[in-house]
């Protein structure tokens, strides 16, 4: 399956960024990752004209060329990030690539709460008219305490941990197939 | 009045957000004086963003911590908060705690019937966690929607409930700015007027000072005095009457990369650390503040033992003395003169400073006075003895445009 990741944090050094590199390497045989930087995307401003900014387009289109969407989001003050929020801005704007795509978030967090609550917002943003993703709201999957549960390289250490993560991408393949079948059949009608 | 300060939660160029705060600040203008603020002015929050590209994100910062109180206006965007105005909240809780406790107010307006109560409720949410910890008003809700009837062309709101109900919700507001002035009056950490205990004194090695006397000194003498202690946080400062920096009770306890804009604190902290190893004792920077001339002098301030206390900041204007210099008061003729009033304002006490001055308690400050009159320019303070007056090196010159900024 061809999945678009999208880490959700402008950091450089991004827990999340390094948790969707370690599915994309870990899910190699099943799944195609294309992990998205969101980096380049500039501040989302409702009174812009004109062509969007490439590194928009580009996100759009790789979005489009996925069968699916991962989302991980760190947590500033109980929220998403504000880069995170500008990109999808951008992406319920003029482009809508999220419209009945599947979608599942995830998170990871220094801290115990390992993001839950900045999850639940992210779902609810999801879900609004001007995205109206298909969100896979089966297995949870927040990363917390994510100084002892990855080594140096960005690999995932604890058996348990990792065990829930495939569980959750088991789940999420048969859900992204259907909700992609159910579109197609939609558009023929 | 309270000092109110509104931040509109969009870069858009039209905003209906931007016409609400607008109104509320013609509206309230017997209340509150409330001062809008644009979030767009903002770079967007990250964590890596250079110190010199903050220099706006301190502004921000130092117009918070002045504020009794703070209104978001916020649109809804995707269910949410707009990026823009949740980059805003980000650099306010980054590495700073200027939001903490501070009373907080959510409004908004959205086109439609909604009218942004989702967002709102996301907004609320963000204010009370832990890193912002605002004092968010409860209630009061002010959700205006269906703006096309609800504000006319030139920007009033002619829909009177709505007006009854934001009158009742600042109202409420003011109050409640009220209730917590009145909590953390009795732990201000100065009062401006008066030391805490005025009948207590401190002994000296060569007298007693009792604690009003050291706060008049401090008010009275012609330089302004600013401590950044051992742990690099702004400690205190003198309150002297039209300071060239002028400095808020709010700062105190700051870190110096809080306190100071964000192009100044390489050079600042180039300064403190080379005190703090010993490397020297004193940098002079003489510079025009506010059409006159000045001269700021940092010390370093350590105990008899050499060991580092904190860095001393001494800001005055020198146009009085220059202008005398100038007039000859130094000149062998007019020597008489001069030395009159020489006398006069160094006070008999010290006289005999010059033999003094290898002494310990120079590093007291506050009881010192030179007598030994010739080139050291650096008259009022004691620790200066030990260091030379050098005209200083690249420093100068980083710091001098910063401290520019001070001023404003």
């Amino acid at each position: 399956m061809k999945i678009a990741a999208i880490a959700g944090s402008n950091a450089n050094h991004s827990y999340n960024r390094m948790l969707l590199e370690y599915m994309a390497n870990r899910y190699k045989d099943q799944d195609q990752f294309d992990v998205i930087d969101i980096r380049p995307v500039p501040m989302f401003n409702e009174s812009f004209r004109g062509d969007l900014p490439q590194s928009v387009k580009d996100i759009d289109q790789r979005i489009q060329a996925a069968d699916a969407v991962i989302i991980a989001s760190p947590e500033y003050n109980h929220s998403i990030t504000s880069a995170l929020k500008s990109t999808i801005e951008w992406l319920s704007y003029q482009v809508h690539p999220l419209d009945h795509k599947p979608v599942w978030t995830t998170g990871a967090s220094t801290l115990a709460q390992g993001t839950s609550r900045s999850q639940v917002q992210l779902r609810d943003i999801l879900i609004s008219p001007g995205l109206n993703a298909s969100l896979c709201q089966m297995s949870e999957f927040f990363l917390s305490d994510v100084r002892n549960e990855m080594d140096e390289d960005g690999n995932l250490t604890n058996p348990v941990t990792i065990k829930v993560l495939d569980k959750c991408m088991a789940e999420f393949r048969p859900f992204a197939r259907a909700i992609n079948r159910l579109t197609e059949e939609m558009k023929q009608q | 009045m309270k000092k109110i300060l509104a931040f509109v939660g969009t870069n858009a160029d039209f905003s209906y957000n931007r016409l609400l705060l607008r109104f509320m600040k013609k509206h309230f203008k017997q209340m509150a004086e409330i001062e809008i603020y644009e979030v767009r002015k903002l770079p967007p929050f990250s964590v890596d963003t250079p110190l010199s590209e903050q220099t706006e994100v301190w502004k921000l910062k130092q117009k918070v911590k002045q504020a009794d109180g703070l209104v978001f206006s916020t649109p809804e965007y995707d269910h949410g908060i707009p990026a823009v105005l949740k980059s805003a909240i980000e650099w306010l809780s980054y590495h700073t705690t200027v939001l903490k406790k501070k009373p907080t107010m959510v409004v908004g307006v959205a086109y439609g019937r909604q009218a942004s109560a989702r967002s709102q409720v996301q907004m609320r949410q963000i204010l009370i966690s832990p890193d912002c910890d605002t004092n968010l008003l409860p209630g009061n809700e002010v959700l205006i929607g269906n703006v096309k009837q609800t504000f006319a062309k030139d920007g009033r709101i002619v829909d009177q409930e709505i007006v009854d109900n934001l009158e009742q919700c600042f109202t409420h507001f003011i109050e409640y700015i009220q209730i917590f002035e009145n909590v953390r009056r009795t732990d201000l950490q100065m009062s401006v007027k008066q030391p805490t205990i005025s009948d207590a004194y401190v002994q000296f090695p060569t007298g007693r000072l009792t604690l009003k006397q050291v706060q008049q000194i401090f008010s009275t003498i012609p330089f302004e005095v600013d401590l950044i202690d051992a742990d690099d946080r702004f400690a205190w400062y003198s309150d002297k009457p039209n300071r060239e920096h002028v400095r808020n009770v709010a700062s105190l306890n700051e870190t110096v990369q809080e306190c100071h804009p964000p192009m100044a604190v390489p050079a600042v902290m180039s300064i403190i650390n080379s005190f703090r190893e010993g490397k020297r004792d004193v940098v002079t920077r003489p510079l025009w503040m506010k059409g006159h001339r000045s001269l700021i002098q940092y010390y370093a301030l350590r105990d008899v033992d050499g060991h580092y206390l904190g860095t001393i900041e001494f800001t005055g204007s020198v146009e009085y003395i220059l202008q005398l210099f100038e007039n000859g008061a130094w000149d062998q003729d007019a020597t008489t003169g001069a030395s009159q009033s020489g006398a006069d304002a160094s006070t008999g006490a010290s006289q005999n400073d010059d033999e003094e001055s290898s002494e310990p308690d120079a590093s007291t400050g506050a009881s010192e006075n030179d007598s030994n009159g010739n080139k050291q320019a650096d008259a009022s303070t004691g620790a200066s003895e030990t260091g030379s007056v050098d005209a200083e090196d690249d420093d100068a010159d980083a710091s001098t445009g910063a401290s520019q900024h001070d001023d404003k």
